[in-house]
């Protein structure tokens, strides 16, 4: 037994149960606070986006032809997706000749009903579960609890997390936020081996046994998809532990949920997607194990094949161009793991199981922008994530067309009609269309915030709307000449008139609009 | 009209509203898919000797145990590894070559094993279609000497043969061949059979990071993944 096998069980700050339906979350800024207070978890988050970035940027510098590779990629995605109806039926004709059974699911509880149609059919009481961030978007498992089916999840993160009760922050690892005492806890607890050591290894072997039997006796089985191929109607999935393998090929019955984006035209687009996706994902050439399948296979795995494809939001974001590209998406998880924003909040905060950059412009558009309308603004803009994405997703783009729409939606709601920012971003907009005004409020500005500027030209506080902006940032007190009047002024100057500013004006002309403050 | 077709009908509705002006069928989208530009990397550059050494060297890196042999010493290689695997009981596919089967051990061959049999075996022997030497993967299309999927899965350990020549280099080389033979059958039997419906690509050992990003060495599929290499082509 290790050492740490028979310390003391170490009790590790709750953390509030968070919320993954962006119908019920809290705005970000608010379902961040949770992690920013505890240390432990933004540890845990950092260390393992470390981990992966540092892998992954090694795999892309050998690969010389990267960016060709992600230009590929983006006009695979446009192709399919520019073409997406003709391609889902194509799949949906080849997979049928094969043997598979097609259902189209409009929404959530649509695609809920189906599955679970199907699983009466087959009198099943329990399934095994391949990862599926789909299925989470649905919310199948607690759906399916609720009608007596008992779900197992089989991916060791996500068994993590069903049996600890936790929620995913991540799309690949999704129990990145958990570290081996913690895992340990609850697998001593869950799986009653009280003496279990906190070694990776044997904690990995200990979720190895509980699922033996069940991957042998369970015969219906539930997964997603990472492609759909239009051409022949196969399946494809990509996994590292094998318990994905065990799922197609043990049961009987085979489900499979799958985004209706998530379809590529021809079987060879694969040779570009493969070598983006692990690399980007998990910084391996290729994950251990990426499987295929077209339909049923007589004497090999499951006989029973159902696809459901789901569209619940996707069909609404192809109208707009730019945010199009958000349904490129092959879910490597490169952008959150890149960003500066998620490093700190980890993936709780975002109130979807779509965490991240991705997140932060997937989710809004799924829930048509009546949810979580706070996701565009947690980003810095910085640009990471679209450096990154292995399908060039232009993300930063994406979330200001999305911080338009949602101060175009919200301004035009009553309650927010006199709403201080509003009202002055409404009176903007009168003084900014007449000079006169314009230079009236320069001026009159110019008197009030003098008495919030301190000597070094910094204002450090402002009383009530003005307090949001000075809480966290410094603001630029206001120079004391315009540029129309150092203008006018200079022209005097050259004329021959009053020279007043004339050394500073003249080390200025190269610069205009800088702020002058010396004084 | 039950209310799964009218599903169907409102999701194509749906995406064909949004497109507007598209209601191409995949067939008509064929050709500016195939006007794709590509300009990443479709054919290696390097010698078969070279391509052997990175296939290996890859291999190793995920953990693999890699041996190589002559085309005439597959059959004594093949049982010293099965020797010094320490295991007893095995499972083959139906193809496998007679003289593969090493003398002294427990085979079973697999004509339609049920899971709780194979489950019984220690360890699998089977061929491949195809190797990759970028990714050092192992390629198998489940044929008769690959086997069926559950073979070479819940058995703890997996020795497969990949002659030399099996090798590509870049995984669109690999889609290069499944074409190729693509089209061969499509000569020949009007266009029945074509692309490969049952794919396993296999990286080393089945494996996991999920724990604090500790790479842990096979959860579920086979904890050993052993390669014989068959050096059938010798010319650089």
């Amino acid at each position: 037994m290790s050492a740490a096998g028979q310390g003391t069980v170490v009790e590790h700050p709750a953390v509030e149960h968070p919320v993954l339906d962006p119908a019920l979350a809290a705005p970000f800024p608010k379902a961040a606070l949770p992690v920013l207070r505890n240390p432990q978890l933004r540890k845990n988050v950092a260390h393992a986006i470390d981990v992966i970035q540092a892998k992954r940027a090694r795999l892309v510098e050998e690969k010389p032809d990267w960016q060709a590779l992600r230009a590929a990629a983006a006009a695979i995605k446009d192709e399919a997706l520019g073409n997406l109806g003709g391609y889902l039926e194509q799949f949906e004709e080849r997979c049928t000749a094969a043997g598979g059974q097609v259902h189209w699911a409009a929404d959530a509880a649509e695609a809920r009903r189906i599955i679970l149609e199907i699983l009466r059919e087959e009198k099943a009481d329990e399934v095994i579960k391949i990862k599926t961030m789909t299925s989470a978007e649905i919310q199948l498992n607690p759906h399916l609890e609720a009608a007596g089916v008992r779900t197992y999840e089989t991916d060791l993160a996500e068994i993590i997390l069903q049996l600890g009760e936790g929620e995913p922050s991540h799309i690949v690892v999704p129990a990145l936020h958990v570290n081996r005492s913690q895992v340990r806890e609850i697998f001593a607890r869950k799986m009653g081996i009280p003496d279990l050591p906190d070694e990776p290894k044997e904690l990995t072997a200990a979720a190895r046994n509980y699922l033996r039997q069940k991957f042998l006796s369970v015969p219906t089985a539930i997964s997603g998809a990472n492609f759909l191929i239009a051409e022949t109607g196969a399946v494809v999935i990509v996994e590292s532990e094998g318990n994905g393998r065990m799922c197609l090929t043990l049961p009987r019955t085979m489900i499979t949920l799958a985004g209706i984006e998530k379809v590529l035209p021809r079987f060879a687009d694969l040779e570009v997607m493969l070598q983006l996706l692990a690399r980007s994902a998990t910084g391996e050439r290729m994950s251990p194990y990426t499987s295929m399948w077209t339909g049923v296979t007589p004497g090999d795995g499951p006989q029973k094949f159902h696809v459901v494809l789901l569209d619940n939001g996707r069909s609404g974001i192809l109208g707009r161009k730019t945010e199009r590209q958000t349904l490129r998406c092959i879910r490597c998880a490169a952008c959150m793991n890149t960003c500066p924003v998620y490093r700190q909040t980890g993936g709780h905060a975002y109130g979807s199981v779509y965490p991240g950059p991705i997140g932060a412009i997937l989710t809004p558009q799924l829930e048509q922008l009546r949810h979580a309308q706070s996701l565009p603004f947690a980003s810095s803009l910085c640009g990471a994530c679209y450096e990154v994405c292995p399908v060039k997703i232009n993300i930063p783009e994406i979330l200001i067309d999305l911080r338009a729409q949602v101060t175009d939606q919200e301004r035009k709601t009553a309650g927010k009609f006199f709403d201080p920012m509003y009202v002055g971003l409404r009176a903007a907009n009168v003084i900014f269309s007449r000079g006169w005004l314009f230079h009236l409020a320069q001026w009159k500005g110019r008197i009030v915030l003098k008495f919030f500027t301190r000597k070094d030209g910094w204002i450090h506080s402002l009383p009530s709307v003005g307090a949001k902006w000075t809480q966290t940032r410094d603001l630029r007190g206001l120079p004391r000449q315009t540029f129309h009047e150092w203008w006018r002024s200079r022209q005097q100057g050259s004329e021959g008139a009053r020279e007043p500013v004339s050394e500073s004006a003249s080390r200025r002309v190269g610069d205009p609009g800088r702020d002058e403050e010396a004084g | 009209m039950s209310p799964i077709a009218d599903s169907r009908a409102q999701v194509l509705g749906r995406i064909r509203a949004a497109m507007r002006n598209s209601a191409a069928s995949a067939e008509q989208a064929g050709e500016a898919h195939a006007e794709l530009h590509r300009g990443y990397v479709r054919q290696g550059a390097m010698t078969a000797k070279a391509r052997q050494e990175r296939f290996v060297e890859r291999l190793r890196e995920y953990d693999a145990e890699v041996v190589e042999c002559g085309p005439e010493e597959v059959a004594a290689t093949i049982a010293a590894q099965v020797r010094a695997s320490g295991r007893q009981r095995f499972v083959a596919p139906e193809g496998l070559p007679v003289e593969w089967f090493a003398e002294g051990f427990d085979w079973k061959i697999d004509h339609g094993l049920a899971a709780s049999e194979v489950e019984q075996c220690e360890g699998v022997v089977t061929a491949c279609f195809c190797g990759v030497a970028e990714s050092g993967t192992i390629v198998l299309h489940h044929s008769a000497t690959e086997g069926r999927r559950v073979i070479t899965l819940l058995p703890d350990w997996h020795l497969c043969v990949v002659r030399a020549s099996q090798i590509v280099e870049t995984l669109p080389e690999y889609f290069a061949r499944c074409a190729k033979r693509d089209q061969r059958t499509e000569n020949r039997d009007q266009g029945a059979e074509r692309l490969p419906e049952l794919v396993t690509w296999i990286s080393g050992p089945s494996a996991t990071a999920d724990i604090e990003m500790t790479r842990i060495k096979g959860v579920h599929g086979p904890r050993f993944l052993n390669v014989i290499l068959v050096k059938d082509c010798d010319r650089s």
